[in-house]
């Protein structure tokens, strides 16, 4: 009996290589798309709230960008880096008091209704605006969208506001809900929050909490021939460990948003049939960045800010905690940024005894006991290597003697203690940046923002010459102009460190060879998949 | 027969004797062979055991190392297990005592509180306890402490029943004692023994909760944990699994070396009682 399982078991594996061998030379060159097939990929997280014109963050784009679109989407080669979805040209005026959108023809809704400039002008005035996490910010001087004719929007904003912001701000603060749907009562209770009506590729199938969300295809697509699949399933697999052996397994065909943890990419890669791709999150780019509360009287002195930035190893943050897979940063503009970044900024070389120096200097020396004082550091829990670079950043602090007592809290009471408690002295966070530094980057280092705020300068740091260089660039219509200031700013928060930006790194996805069209524009993850297909 | 003799008759007893002493080793030499902080970074990430003699069972993600962690590991999971044992039993006998010695309303009034406790899980009690106040050593003791003083406090409240029906506690009260005196001189310390043998079931239990506790992120991240180790090395558990299974099998022993000594002492003491 035993004989006959293995050499079953034999032959089956003789016959999966000579399959394997003949295959790969088609897939090799099976370029055009399939129809049909259903995707089935890891979820990690379960938001409730699936309406992205509302909650503009990654984790409800993965699911709701194939349900709702935005007016533009991120593309490695179009024009200003935008590819145009639901408008199909934008132009700002010279003044820089409206924007005009052209919107595309023969979209509709997925209830059968037509999309109209109306549905653009809602989403903008009562949605975006008022409500939207980013959108409060970008679009807080518009002050009405006309519609001249139903393809046509053109947003009149109160103050000058440059084109460059909007355009940037498109591809993640412009998803545009339906009017008819939302028109009906509050916005934050309608149901259609919790099971979307778009525009896009895919139509909401339906949810089962703590097992999947189903997508099924929209025949009535405006893309000519998309979408390609018929269903996308997320499969709910909230432990990091199990997406990996699922993948194995062949019960998922794709773990984006680094679903597979950074540790077992290596052995993965070397599994025949799946591929490790690290392209496709060019516009997600997040910032491991030391948060510090300047209320410290230590901390509030920018030599002891600079000697922790000196005694921060951001290689070995890179190689060990990333695993490679990460940049080291040196402000708080990526590298990868292709319209704002500056290399012209001052840096801070790995460095213990010039730490050791400055803290001297600054007049903290070191007690009996080798320590100079203590600090509370709370390490945000989103990701592992935030909490692994908490570990990190205590064992470096030691070594310069500030002795930092971990504070590990959850993902609500961590938010509750750094930014409405103040209840800290150093974190470590991982905001975004967005393509923009006025979307969700200057607010980290801007004074006067209220308590509470989620992502935002909640330390203490005020800097009126660094407050006076945001305002003048949130005016500066000029785009080389506007792109100046931001380099200036870039400089300044490199050498006055309101915040201490370590590294910036994006996801992995890992998928099936059988997965087509991977990791084509920037926001791949979170774009629309109408061109994903699957290729058996 | 002395009880000494009679304890190194069992074998399983023994077993669990060295395995204890060899787990006070570790925690009380902790300090000697590995002075300075157990979490610096000692070497290259993920050095797999047994390659590199100075750092013999390898180090994890961040390059520390692990017989390190392990040794200063020994001596949390001891001193939470021992902590909270310690509280659980104080806090159990002076309730049941005063609930069985008081009778009435105060008896009721305890044992409803017991029952509460007894009612919610005590692991969930402890994850709701740390959640809301917040991870650290004293705060893990106290809330596994919290989900095991209902097992000693009913113990001790039936071994009170019995006891104060006895001619010396009608004495004591003839001579005008004032009642917490003889609640807590005279009743107390006699219903302590089979309160005390519940002791080692407690204190394994204390060692797992905090590893379990750990686990989930919820022990004190400024001391190294086996359940911390577990679960960072959990992370890694295709390409590095011996991160967790190191600290593993430590637990296991722990917990075995804890309960089989315990059991050990509490027959030989038991066989002790039963003949005299």
């Amino acid at each position: 009996m035993s004989d006959f399982t293995i050499s079953r078991r034999t032959m089956l594996a003789g016959s999966a290589m000579l399959l394997a061998s003949t295959a790969m030379p088609i897939s090799g060159w099976a370029q055009t798309p399939k129809k049909g097939g259903r995707l089935v990929l890891a979820a990690d997280s379960e938001p409730r709230n699936l309406n992205p014109a509302i909650v503009a963050s990654n984790g409800v784009f993965f699911i709701s960008s194939k349900i709702v679109e935005t007016l533009a989407e991120a593309s490695f080669d179009g024009k200003d880096g935008l590819a145009p979805r639901l408008a199909l040209s934008w132009e700002g005026s010279a003044d820089g008091l409206s924007a005009t959108f052209k919107l595309r023809d023969g979209v509709k809704w997925h209830d059968g209704k037509p999309f109209t400039s109306a549905d653009v002008a809602f989403s903008a005035l009562q949605i975006w605006k008022p409500l939207q996490n980013l959108g409060r910010t970008v679009f807080k001087d518009l002050a009405s969208v006309d519609t001249p004719d139903d393809l046509t929007a053109v947003f009149k904003f109160a103050k000058p506001t440059p084109f460059q912001l909007i355009r940037n701000a498109l591809p993640a603060l412009s998803s545009v809900v339906p009017k008819h749907i939302y028109e009906i009562g509050k916005i934050e209770d309608n149901p259609a929050n919790n099971a979307p009506i778009g525009t896009g590729p895919f139509k909401f199938g339906e949810y089962k909490a703590g097992q999947y969300y189903r997508l099924t295809k929209n025949t009535d697509y405006w893309g000519k021939d998309e979408p390609y699949l018929d269903e996308i399933i997320y499969q709910v697999l909230p432990d990091r460990t199990s997406a990996a052996s699922a993948l194995e397994a062949g019960e998922i065909q794709l773990a984006a948003f680094s679903a597979v943890p950074l540790a077992d990419l290596d052995r993965i890669s070397k599994v025949p049939g799946l591929k490790v791709i690290s392209k496709g999150y060019e516009g997600l780019t997040y910032q491991l960045v030391v948060e510090i509360n300047h209320r410290r009287k230590e901390l509030a002195d920018v030599k002891v800010r600079q000697a922790i930035a000196h005694a921060i190893d951001k290689d070995f943050v890179v190689k060990t905690v990333f695993l490679g897979y990460a940049a080291a940063a040196t402000g708080p503009v990526p590298k990868n940024d292709p319209q704002f970044y500056t290399a012209d900024v001052p840096t801070y070389a790995f460095d213990v005894a010039k730490a050791n120096a400055l803290l001297d200097e600054a007049g903290y020396k070191k007690g009996a006991d080798g320590n100079r004082f203590s600090l509370k550091l709370l390490p945000a829990p989103y990701f592992n290597e935030t909490k692994q670079f908490g570990d990190y950043l205590r064992q470096a602090l030691a070594a310069i003697g500030i002795d930092a007592e971990l504070v590990n809290n959850d993902l609500a009471a961590h938010i509750k203690a750094v930014y409405t408690d103040h209840a800290f002295d150093l974190a470590v966070g991982p905001p975004v940046f967005r393509g923009d530094p006025a979307i969700s980057t200057t607010i980290l280092v801007q004074s006067g923002i209220p308590d509470g705020v989620p992502f935002s300068n909640q330390g203490g740091y005020k800097n009126d010459a660094l407050d006076a260089l945001i305002a003048k660039a949130s005016e500066t219509l000029d785009t080389t102009a506007r792109t100046d200031l931001y380099k200036e700013f870039q400089k300044e928060v490199a050498a006055d460190l309101p915040l201490i930006n370590v590294a910036e790194w994006s996801f992995i996805s890992v998928a099936r060879d059988t997965v087509g069209n991977i990791a084509n524009n920037p926001r791949w993850a979170v774009s629309n998949w109408a061109d994903t297909y699957l290729e058996s | 027969m002395s009880p000494l003799r009679r304890f190194l008759r069992a074998p399983e007893a023994v077993a669990g004797a060295i395995l204890l002493a060899a787990l006070i080793a570790m925690a009380l030499s902790a300090s000697l062979l590995f002075p300075g902080d157990p979490q610096a970074i000692a070497g290259p990430a993920l050095l797999p055991p047994f390659q590199d003699w100075s750092l013999p069972l390898g180090t994890d993600r961040l390059g520390r190392n692990v017989l390190a962690e392990l040794f200063h590991g020994a001596r949390t999971s001891l001193a939470v297990g021992l902590a909270a044992a310690a509280a659980a039993l104080v806090v159990g006998a002076v309730i049941g005592t005063l609930a069985g010695f008081a009778g009435g309303l105060v008896d009721e009034v305890l044992m409803r509180i017991t029952d509460a406790f007894q009612t919610v899980p005590s692991f969930l009690l402890a994850l709701a306890f740390v959640s809301v106040v917040g991870p650290s050593l004293g705060v893990v003791v106290i809330a596994i402490a919290l989900g095991t003083w209902t097992g000693p406090s009913r113990v001790a409240r039936a071994e009170v029943l019995s006891i104060r029906e006895r001619d010396y506690v009608a004495g004591a009260r003839v001579i005008g004692m004032h009642p917490m005196a003889i609640a807590f001189r005279e009743v107390l310390p006699n219903a302590l023994p089979p309160v005390l043998a519940m002791s080692s079931v407690i204190v394994a239990a204390a060692i797992l909760t905090e590893a379990a506790l750990s686990f989930l992120g919820l022990g004190d991240p400024n001391r190294v944990t086996w359940g911390g180790m577990i679960s960072e090395g959990r992370t890694v558990l295709r390409t590095a699994p011996f991160l967790s299974i190191v600290p593993g099998i430590a637990l296991v022993l722990t917990v075995l070396g804890v309960y089989l000594a315990g059991e050990g002492i509490v027959e030989t003491t038991a066989v002790r009682r039963g003949l005299s």
